[in-house]
């Protein structure tokens, strides 16, 4: 199976143009078409993880031969005369710090087809722009190739643009176009500097200019004097191109994280959108982020990394209290979860800018716990929301006495989230704030303080969210919508067991054998950290 | 007990097989029906008693067990999972197990008929499968884990009666408070990484272990493997108590427990007075050769302060259970207080007959309340029968009950012949001998304690009185079942001296206090005879006050005003003042943060589309009427003149002559005139 | 003798009048009386002038050849205003605008 990530990617893409051509009195099937696609996914990805090596010897990330998977075919050959031959490959593989997230997508895209089954209208576009969505985020994880990645990175938008758009709440063309011109603001100027990078590396095999994400992360195939080369240290606006470069790509990957202060587009998409789209954007859309940040920002620019490595740290703690307190304020269900979104993202960062392996892995973990556990909240919420179209916290009182099933799977969301031990949040919280505070004995990149400004973030996540969970859930009942609702609250279904339970168990076995997940990304992360501080 | 004898794996085996078998009771919340699972979590907790006392057995006074294994790796570091047994964790299991046992058959017959009553099951397996792990692991990052994992099982078994706004609201302020605390066991953890790169007790705090062998070189903290300000030290320090402090509730993170009684009677005697509030000290057990001088100093007065301020807000209480637990805070300030004096031995003898006089009082009080509701249901009454204002006279109706709660509020106040006055004796001579040495401040201390305790002897003695004596309200009351008597019987005679010591007067013959490396202290003889005569016969002068006052009721009583009453009743206005310091500025703060997140930060998003809106409307304006227009221009003019240039052609002869005429007189005049 | 300013001025008031009855009148043959009037200026003038050329006499001679130019033209101009009358029923000058555009 040499082109099992292709398969990977390209199902959904082909399943999506099945769609597309059949015809409408196929409609209620079209949700089984996207169904049987991530199922099919969800194995590839399980036998993909089975089968990943994790030996130091497969560690990837900036040698090429040690990727697994490897596909590279020459995609675009274009001679440019005096500028050279453009170099554009056909390139997937994936390491220790990619494949995870493989498993995550497929884990995620299965719940959010299975959370499609709310939708009401117009099943043809929506499950092919499903689909399409699925391809582009499956490729962008694999995508070695910078021209590639880009592609993927920007095909993204497209969909979700119109699957907020068009099948979203009332502000939805506002929430929609404010998402896309957010994230089309970072990767305008992210192009930039592929270009740039593209004129400044060279592949050494052909002496062609290479899109080649892994070549530009060796200092030797840059060009002497390019504009971001190591040695020539070239300035644009009074700063190094090298530090300017890595901070439009930071702020390009961090509006998609996202940190503060660039993280508002996400309450308002997250409110607006569509459940199925809820939980892809906070499952995996916030992961594609932190991992441009590993994959593409630290990488390619490691020293740069290491000079910002204090703010970077700073907007993450930042992010943690900030994304906390405001969750705390909310009234409405959705925005809440949005917003502890924005505070558990801020793990991610600061146990990235600690530069240990034990930050980074926290940070690895912590974006797969909070991929499924985000998952599980925001389909918590969608099952309420569709059945009584309301999410004010002030709504509903005493939730458990009617809805008791329901109510044991949000305590267990609830619960994990918080960072409750034996749930997978709290490995990753505790492994990214023990790598920040370690950072000032290793590196030095991080004072203490940040680490333990951080903790207080896991106070106030179970502030808010014990404070939801007794305000909605416990107590008498009560309703806003009185009888009709009680009629119209029914405890949870088996589609939306099957969609909970595998969420639940991955945090679960995360958390009690994290392992499970270190073991695989263990050798990535040590070059990684090699690479970035070392 | 030397013909048990096991090999150390087979006593690993043994301590799973204790935590294991709580945790299958977990299992039985997944039961449908309504039927009650009661006998299969008894049979588990029996089991875990059977396997935790087997290990006892095996492992006090002789060998240390230490399992572990492999849990998973970062980078190049080993992360372990195992099992520490030595004396102090096989204590506290034979303790857990035991007591939790006792609680198992006491909720039977109490819990019984509650709609919910395999949650409860399922949530006391889980908090007893927690409080074991939390005894027997290796472990930081595992004592971290259990130990958030007991908070839970105590927020869920406090929010037990959910519909109730105040359990829900108590269980969540449980759990927040211990939240704090868990954020200084946390950055407990952090420092001691950062410091050590490991999480394993034995090789951190073992005879030799990394923290005795780092050093203090110019303020700086070195370890092998790393180094950092001394001050972090400190902070550790500092770091673990604040952990033990939420949990054990000191001051002042000791508000959520009185509050912790709105679970049921039995969760509170198991888990608020009993074992999981010991953690706290179980804790300082277990990190001990961490504190410095500093840290030392802040605990006893953490202590010292915890104890007299709980029982000054007991004396004035008239809720049963609120006095109680208030009465456990004061008794677990003994405890961290005996910890911060060095007495590491005396403090967890304390512990462990506290467990059981304390689990006695409230199970005691339980089946007081038990009788007093099904009285009330049955007679369909409304009073609040919590309140022991409203009781007396129960004496005579339950004496099972009245015997056994006063044989554990004897062993309270400290009185002779029971566990209480030995393990109280050894603090507090403890105490004295330990401030011989001192000037200052810390004279005080022991001052404090011999106080303490005599607030204790009365305002449990008040509660004795109220309850037991006087005027019966209640006619046709009756004794609580044989199944929640005869499990006072039990704790009865194991608040007795006779658990604990064979010599009912002196501490010193104690089993428990020999399984521990003495304080240190240089011992005085002359407090070993002093100290218990005058802490008793005060205590004794207590209880008699009490009797005068509240048994004989003859009008002679305090004042129910006036500041002090106020001051205590409200439990020093602390939870008004939390309030007002935290509670509302984090609200507070958290809505200007919201606010300054929708108008500052998302405003100035909205302002760059709404000042792009601007630009494009201006673009526009611009593109419409200046350039556009331009062209435009051009056209208008060129149809204008056309349409001048168009009147000319009239097509009538005429004019075309006129014009004619008009140019060459007009040309005429031209050349001729200029 | 006449003096020569006399000859003129009659001939610039007869031309002046044949101007004006061309340029206001609103009936062809008027029009066509107006521009006799000025050929008849313009022969009086030719007239008048010829005193300066006795010799060869060549104001009386082209005199004599515009009043035969004159009677030709009258009598092309009748047989189109004719024309005109029979096309447009009318032959007001100021009716017949078909040259505009």
């Amino acid at each position: 199976m040499d082109y099992i990530l292709s398969i990977l990617i390209f199902l959904p893409l082909v399943a999506a143009l099945l769609i597309i051509v059949l015809g409408s009195s196929f409609r209620e099937r079209f949700k089984y078409i996207a169904l049987a696609v991530t199922v099919i996914q969800l194995f590839i990805s399980i036998a993909i993880y089975l089968d990943f090596s994790s030996s130091t010897a497969f560690a990837g990330i900036n040698k090429e031969s040690q990727f697994q998977l490897l596909e590279k075919i020459p995609w675009i050959r274009l001679d440019l005369g005096s500028i050279g031959k453009l170099e554009i490959d056909y390139f997937l593989g994936i390491d220790g710090l990619s494949m995870p997230f493989l498993v995550l997508s497929a884990l995620v895209m299965f719940v959010a087809t299975l959370a499609s089954w709310e939708i009401k209208t117009n099943h043809k576009a929506f499950f092919a722009l499903l689909l399409l969505l699925n391809t582009a985020v499956m490729g962008v994880f694999c995508a070695l190739d910078f021209f590639l990645f880009y592609v993927f990175y920007e095909l993204m938008l497209l969909p979700l643009y119109f699957l907020i758009g068009m099948w979203g709440g009332a502000r939805r063309e506002y929430a929609a176009i404010k998402f896309f011109l957010y994230t089309l603001f970072g990767s305008v100027f992210m192009l930039l500097v592929i270009i740039g990078l593209y004129f400044s590396v060279i592949n050494p095999a052909t002496g062609n200019h290479t899109f080649n994400m892994i070549l530009m992360m060796d200092p030797s195939n840059y060009i002497g004097n390019s504009i971001f080369s190591t040695v020539a240290n070239q300035e644009l606006f009074g700063i190094s191109a090298r530090l300017l470069a890595f901070i439009v790509l930071f702020i390009a990957f961090a509006i998609k994280v996202p940190v503060v202060p660039l993280h508002t587009w996400l309450p308002d998409a997250h409110v607006e959108a569509p459940t199925p789209v809820s939980i892809i954007l906070a499952g995996l859309l916030l992961k594609v982020g932190g991992y441009g940040i590993l994959r593409v920002c630290i990488s390619i620019f490691p020293e740069a990394a290491v000079q910002s490595a204090w703010w970077l740290g700073l907007i993450g703690v930042i992010s943690i209290l900030y994304g906390a307190l405001n969750a705390l304020a909310q009234t409405d269900l959705k925005r809440l979860i949005a917003y502890s979104s924005v505070s558990h993202m801020g793990f991610v960062l600061l146990g990235i800018a600690s530069g240990t392996v034990e930050g980074v892995s926290g940070a690895m973990l912590q974006m797969i716990s909070h991929g499924g556990l985000s998952a599980m909240l925001f389909f918590l919420v969608g099952m309420i929301y569709n059945r009584v179209h309301d999410r004010d916290i002030a709504s509903f009182r005493g939730l458990a006495l009617i809805m008791p099933q329901f109510t044991a799977f949000v305590v267990i969301a609830f619960f994990a989230s918080l960072g409750l031990p034996g749930f997978s949040a709290f490995m990753a919280e505790a492994f990214s704030l023990i790598g920040a505070f370690t950072s000032a004995e290793i590196n030095g990149l991080l004072p203490r303080w940040m680490a333990i400004g951080g903790a207080v973030g896991i106070l106030l996540s179970a502030a808010y969210f014990l404070w939801t969970l007794q305000r909605m859930f416990f107590g008498q009942t009560r309703l806003k919508g009185g009888d009709i609702w009680l009629s119209q609250l029914k405890d949870i279904n088996i589609r939306e067991k099957v969609a909970l339970v595998p969420l639940a168990v991955l945090a679960l076995a995360l958390g009690i054998f994290p392992s499970l997940a270190f073991s695989k990304m263990n050798a990535s992360i040590l070059a990684f950290i090699q690479l970035f501080s070392g | 007990m030397g013909v048990l004898s096991f090999s150390a794996g087979t006593l690993g085996a043994f301590s799973l097989i204790a935590l294991a078998f709580p945790f299958i009771s977990l299992f039985t919340i997944l039961w449908r029906s309504k039927d009650s699972l009661g006998h299969i979590a008894i049979f588990n907790a029996f089991i875990s008693f059977i396997a935790s006392f087997i290990v006892f057995c095996c492992v006090w006074n002789k060998e240390v067990i230490h399992l572990q294994t492999g849990w998973f790796t970062i980078g190049e570091n080993v992360f372990t999972a195992g099992i520490l047994l030595n004396n102090l964790s096989v204590l506290m299991m034979v303790l857990v197990s035991g007591i939790s046992l006792l609680v198992h058959v006491y909720s039977l017959m109490y819990m019984k008929g509650d709609p919910g009553i395999n949650k409860y099951w399922a949530y006391l397996g889980l908090f007893c499968f927690s409080m074991l792990g939390l005894v027997v692991s290796d472990s930081l990052l595992l004592i971290y884990i259990f130990w958030e994992l007991v908070g839970f099982s105590s927020y869920l078994l406090i929010g037990f009666w959910f519909t109730r706004d105040a359990a829900s609201q108590a269980a969540k302020k449980a759990f927040i408070i211990n939240r704090i605390g868990d954020i200084g066991l946390l950055t407990g953890l952090m420092i001691m990484y950062a410091q050590f790169r490991t999480f394993d007790v034995v090789k951190l705090f073992g005879p030799m272990g990394l923290v005795d062998s780092a050093s203090i070189i110019d303020g700086i903290w070195i370890s092998p493997v790393s180094q950092m300000p001394v001050v972090w030290l400190s902070v550790a320090g500092f770091a673990f108590f604040i952990g033990a402090m939420a949990k054990s509730a000191q001051f002042p993170l000791h508000t959520w427990l009185p509050d912790a009684m709105e679970g049921p009677t039995s969760v509170s005697s198991l888990i608020h007075a009993a074992t999981m509030v010991a953690a706290g000290v179980f804790l300082l057990g277990r990190v001990y050769p961490l504190f410095d001088s500093l840290v030392f100093n802040v605990i006893i007065i953490i202590g010292v302060l915890t104890a007299f301020l709980g029982a000054t807000i007991a004396l004035t209480q008239n809720d049963i259970k609120r006095i109680l637990a208030y009465s456990t805070i004061s008794q677990l300030g003994f405890m961290i207080a005996a910890m911060g004096i060095g007495a590491y031995g005396e403090s967890i003898f304390h512990l462990a007959t506290h467990a059981f006089f304390k689990c006695l009082l409230f199970l005691s009080a339980g089946a007081v309340i038990h009788q007093l509701h099904h009285y009330k249901e049955h007679h369909q009454l409304e009073f609040d029968h919590q309140d022991i204002r409203l009781m007396g006279g129960l004496g005579k109706k339950m004496p099972v009950t009245f015997i056994s709660m006063c044989v554990a509020a004897a062993a309270l106040a400290g009185l002779p012949l029971t566990g209480g006055y030995l393990s109280k004796d050894a603090v507090l001579i403890t105490s004295f001998e330990w401030a011989s040495g001192y000037h200052g401040f810390k004279k005080l201390v022991p001052y404090v304690l011999v106080l303490t305790s005599w607030l204790t002897a009365f305002y449990i003695a008040r509660l004795i009185f109220k309850v037991f004596f006087g005027k019966l309200r209640y006619e046709g009351i009756t004794e609580a079942s044989s199944s929640m008597s005869r499990v006072l019987i039990v704790l009865a005679i194991c608040s007795l001296f006779i658990l604990v010591s064979f010599n009912p007067l002196s501490y010193e013959g104690s089993w428990i206090l020999a399984g521990f490396t003495g304080s240190g202290v240089k011992p005085f003889e002359v407090f070993h005879s002093i100290v218990p005569i005058v802490v008793t016969i005060g205590s004794i002068l207590m209880v008699l006050i009490g009797f005068r006052i509240y048994a004989k009721r003859d009008g002679r009583t305090f004042r129910e005003k006036g500041f002090f009453y106020r001051f205590s009743n409200r439990a020093w206005y602390l939870n008004e003042a939390y309030n007002l310091m935290f509670v509302k500025p984090v609200e507070r703060i958290a809505h200007y943060s919201y606010r300054f997140d929708k108008l500052i930060v998302d405003g100035v998003v909205n302002l760059a589309g709404a000042g792009m809106g601007v630009l494009s409307r201006v673009a526009d304006w611009l593109d419409r009427y200046i350039v556009d227009g331009a062209v435009n221009g051009a056209a208008v003019l060129a149809r204008h003149t056309g349409n001048f240039a168009r009147q000319f052609q009239s097509g009538r002869l005429q004019h075309y002559l006129i014009t004619m005429l008009t140019l060459v007189v007009g040309f005429f005049i031209l050349t001729y005139f200029i | 003798m006449i003096p020569l300013s006399h000859f003129m001025f009659i001939s610039a008031v007869l031309f002046c009048l044949g101007l004006y009855a061309v340029l206001t009148k609103r009936n062809a043959i008027q029009v066509l009386i107006g521009i006799e009037f000025m050929i008849n200026a313009a022969i009086l003038n030719f007239v008048a002038f010829g005193r300066f050329d006795k010799a060869t006499g060549g104001g009386q001679m082209f005199a004599l050849f515009t009043i035969v130019l004159a009677a030709a033209g009258v009598a092309v101009a009748l047989a189109i205003i004719l024309n005109v009358y029979k096309h447009f029923r009318t032959i007001n000058p100021a009716k017949i605008d078909s040259l505009k555009d």
